[in-house]
């Protein structure tokens, strides 16, 4: 059996960020036997309250990559309204066009065949940077940003620290 | 953005997701490796596939007028001279010269395959997001 042509692309994507790394994320595999499966790891973006943070996740690729989305999961612990508790991530993009069911989303912010992995992690670092409370996946942590930005700002400070101590 | 509001508490979608996992991995080992020669399935939306003798007639007929509009979109031979593109930006492979392309009403160009599996799902211009199928219509209109 051939390989298939989301494994190819993958590798493809693979090589190229570790010939040409991105700012602000390092990109690797969970396990070097399964393409499908990568890990990486974001740098908290400067002038936010991530900043200094090393946040780890998992990115799981379908066979049909690149005509359906991956999804993304933060391992290591992160408080964002965008984020949910478990650390699945919840942006426009990685979601597919047609599953919006309540027309909250327009199909052109949503996934595109042409998002690689370096355009998702550009996508949730500026999601870091600039949380959209729209529609929250973490409704304590939307509610907090909005009306007690004191004690967001104290467990975003904390996860950064936490993270900090899980790197070294 | 949205719509990742979970009902359920995280124990019960943790619980989910596991069962999603195992069953996964214990159905993809049979998985024939002809399975393209199986039974076509469609996508009345991009992420419900499902064999042709499982959809409405309603969802039958807008497959069946999708596949019509994207007899419309002309195929030809890659030529670099015209094409500024020089990969598929779907599967990031270059264009051969003389390989069949096919041309969105915006002029952006995929391989044919590539471009026919994403527009059966959605029927847009991966590049620039335009609706393909407004775009016929106009480049009707203005003929």
């Amino acid at each position: 059996m051939s390989e298939p042509q989301s494994s190819l692309l993958l590798r493809k994507q693979l090589a190229e960020l570790n010939k040409n790394p991105v700012e602000g994320f390092s990109a690797g595999l969970i396990d070097d036997n399964d393409i499908y499966r990568w890990e990486v790891l974001i740098i908290g973006p400067p002038d936010t309250l991530y900043e200094g943070g090393f946040f780890k996740a998992h990115l799981y690729f379908p066979k049909e990559y690149p005509l359906r989305p991956p999804k993304m999961k933060f391992v290591t612990e992160i408080w964002h309204p965008n984020i949910d508790k478990s650390g699945d991530v919840c942006i426009s993009i990685l979601h597919e066009p047609g599953d919006d069911k309540y027309g909250y989303e327009k199909a052109s912010e949503r996934w595109l065949p042409v998002h690689t992995v370096e355009t998702i992690l550009i996508s949730v670092i500026s999601m870091l940077a600039d949380p959209n409370d729209e529609s929250p996946a973490n409704v304590d942590a939307a509610k907090e940003w909005r009306e007690n930005y004191q004690e967001f700002k104290r467990k975003v400070a904390r996860c950064v620290r936490r993270s900090q101590e899980d790197c070294l | 953005m949205g719509n990742c509001l979970k009902g359920t508490s995280n124990e019960d979608i943790s619980l989910l997701r596991e069962n999603e996992r195992s069953s996964e991995q214990q159905i993809e080992p049979i998985q024939p490796s002809s399975y393209r020669d199986r039974t076509p399935v469609f996508y009345p939306t991009p992420n419900d596939g499902r064999p042709a003798n499982q959809l409405t007639e309603e969802e039958q007929v807008r497959i069946a007028r999708r596949i019509g509009l994207m007899e419309h979109l002309p195929i030809l031979a890659y030529d670099d001279s015209i094409n500024k593109n020089k990969e598929c930006v779907i599967c990031m492979i270059e264009f051969k010269i003389g390989e069949e392309v096919r041309y969105l009403p915006c002029m952006h160009v995929y391989h044919v395959s590539c471009i026919d599996d994403w527009l059966m799902r959605s029927f847009t211009c991966p590049s620039c997001m335009e609706p393909v199928d407004a775009a016929l219509l106009t480049s009707y209109d203005t003929n």
